[in-house]
Formats: structure tokens, C-alpha cells, sequence
């Protein structure tokens, strides 16, 4: 939103489409085992290419949660603090499976549309 | 900024939260940061930079819990809230906030004239002259003859039942509209999701 006042359109569309695929790539961090926030971002940072405020995350696993996608426990942690793993309920599972169901099929569509303009062969005539 | 400082702030951007969830969203980044902390080569100014401001992350936040407090609540106060913060989310979300400012400015007004009409007995009425209305409300002066004042006490229940029911008819417009509404959707629960991180954070 703040962003998107300043910027051109390309980094506005590119801000669209990551914002679209953050709620999915959250639960998809989850899908192998509970993870407390800073875990979730860090997963992310390392698979993908959704650089985000990481404060942000935090609200967006609140919603996910209230939503009933994710279930959240405190844990006393061997660091000294508690932490607040969360982790997928059916419905969540359920949900993420469809959401990847369709992106993997809209990306493999679109990206045969798109391949022709990025060969080399087009490119040189 | 101290960690305590942030948190301080975070909290006080919260204030509108109950006490328990604000609580436990505080000791939540209070547990991030410690965590963060813990990395090697670790600096206070880059996580809490990486966070982003403690009023955004607040306000993330708060138009969760006011979303969903307004898709529950009957309350015009809650609906006339979340229509206000609709008004600063782009052109569709401030046409919506103008139409149910004109509604609950429409129905209290009607309310108020009610309340009046005891207070300014013979200024409060709507008058007709030659089967037209001529005016209506609480009039300084009173119109002239031959306009003649047609309710009488009758205005008091008329009003009351109208303006509640105009107030009713707009919170449960602006209701349905954060309920069904897609711009909702994505306005208020991504508006900080794609913020840049701050170039500190490199």
C-alpha cells in the first residue's frame, strides 16, 4: 500500500504478486512440522524470494489463526523464553493443498505462454 | 531504540486491543527479538529495522481485529469505525465511508429532531402549505402561515422508529459489504503484507 503510492507500475505489479502467494508460502513452511515465527521467516528468506517487514508475518499467522488454518501453542523454549509455535489444522492443510494444486497450474500455463519472450531466438530478431 | 522502547511502542499503537491478546502479540516480537538476538553476528538496530515500524506492525494488527469485530458486532459504533478506516484504503473504500456517513448522518439527524421536538415543541415539526412540504426538523423561525405544522407529538415516534431504522439499515450495508466484499479482503488483511524491507536491514 505505502509502497505502491511512489513506485511504477512494474514494481506495483511485482508487489501484487508477491503479496498474492505470501498467505500460501506461509502455510507451505508449516506443512512439514510446527515452526515458531522467526523459523517461519527464515524458511522463507531461504525458499523464496518474498522479502517482507518481518514484523508483518506476525498479524498474517494471527489472521491465519483466527481463520482456523493454524493452531498456535506456547512453548517454553530451552533459550529461556517462551515461543509460539504454530502449526496446520486440517482445514489448513486442506486449504494449502488446493492453493498449491492452483498455482502449480496457472504458473505452468502462464509460463508457456510467457517462454517465447524470453528465448534467445526472439530476442536476436 | 531499546527493545523495550519498541515493545513500548508496539503496545501503545495496541491500545485498542483487549488487554490479553495485546499481551500476548507483545511477548510474541518480545520472543522474536530475543531469538534474533541470539544469531551470531546479531544487531539490535538491524531487527528491529527488519521488523519495520512498531506502528505498522500495530496496524497490521488492529485492522484484523477491527475486520473481524465489525463482521460480528451490531454495534453502529464499530460499523461507523471500520467505514471510517475503509475511507483511507483508495477511491471504492471512500465512497462506501461517504455513503454510510450520509446514512448515519441521515438516521441520527432523524433521532435528534425526536429528541427536539420536547425541548422546541413548536419550532420541531414538518409543515405543509397548499400540499406541499415546506420544511422540516427543528425550524428557527417557524414557517410563515399558511404553512401549517401537520405531526404534532407524532413526529416523536416517527422519527425515533426512521432514524434507528436508517442507523440499523447502514451498519448492516456496511456490514454485508466487509462480509462479502473481495477489495475488503485484500484492502485490510494484506495492506502491510508487501512492505519493503528497510535498507538498514541489509
Amino acid at each position: 500500500m505505502y509502497l505502491a503510492k511512489q513506485d511504477n507500475g512494474d514494481d506495483r505489479w511485482e508487489a501484487q504478486l508477491r503479496k498474492g502467494a505470501l498467505e500460501m508460502a506461509i502455510l507451505a513452511t508449516l506443512w512439514s512440522g510446527k515452526a515458531y515465527g522467526l523459523e517461519i521467516i527464515r524458511t522463507l528468506e531461504d525458499r523464496s524470494q518474498l522479502v517482507l517487514a518481518e514484523g508483518t508475518i506476525y498479524p498474517i499467522l494471527s489472521r491465519l489463526k483466527e481463520d482456523e488454518f493454524l493452531t498456535s501453542e506456547w512453548v517454553e523454549a530451552d533459550a529461556g523464553h517462551p515461543r509460539k509455535y504454530y502449526a496446520l489444522t486440517k482445514t489448513g492443510r486442506d486449504r494449502l493443498h488446493k492453493m498449491a494444486e492452483a498455482w502449480v497450474d496457472f504458473s505452468r500455463n502462464l509460463s508457456r505462454l510467457v517462454a517465447p519472450v524470453l528465448s534467445k531466438k526472439e530476442l536476436s530478431q | 531504540m531499546t527493545s523495550q522502547e519498541y515493545l513500548q511502542s508496539l503496545r501503545s499503537y495496541l491500545k485498542s486491543l483487549p488487554s490479553e491478546t495485546r499481551e500476548e502479540i507483545v511477548l510474541e516480537i518480545a520472543s522474536h527479538i530475543q531469538d534474533a538476538l541470539a544469531q551470531p553476528g546479531a544487531s539490535l538496530d538491524a531487527i528491529l529495522a527488519r521488523l519495520g515500524p512498531p506502528e505498522r506492525v500495530a496496524a497490521a494488527y488492529r485492522d484484523n481485529f477491527l475486520l473481524r469485530r465489525a463482521r460480528r458486532s451490531f454495534s453502529p459504533v464499530v460499523a461507523a469505525h471500520a467505514a471510517v478506516r475503509l475511507a483511507t484504503k483508495g477511491i471504492f473504500g471512500f465512497i462506501v465511508a461517504a455513503c454510510a456517513t450520509v446514512g448515519y448522518c441521515f438516521g441520527g439527524g432523524m433521532v435528534l429532531v425526536a429528541l427536539m421536538k420536547p425541548i422546541f415543541p413548536r419550532h420541531t415539526g414538518l409543515w405543509v402549505s397548499g400540499g406541499h412540504v415546506i420544511n422540516s426538523g427543528v425550524i428557527f423561525p417557524i414557517p410563515a402561515p399558511p404553512a401549517h405544522e401537520i405531526l404534532g407529538q407524532a413526529i416523536i415516534p416517527i422519527c425515533l422508529v426512521l432514524g434507528t431504522a436508517i442507523v440499523l439499515l447502514t451498519t448492516g450495508c456496511v456490514q454485508l459489504f466487509l462480509r462479502t466484499s473481495r477489495f475488503v479482503q485484500k484492502q485490510f488483511q494484506t495492506s502491510a503484507e508487501a512492505m519493503p524491507r528497510p535498507a538498514t536491514a541489509q
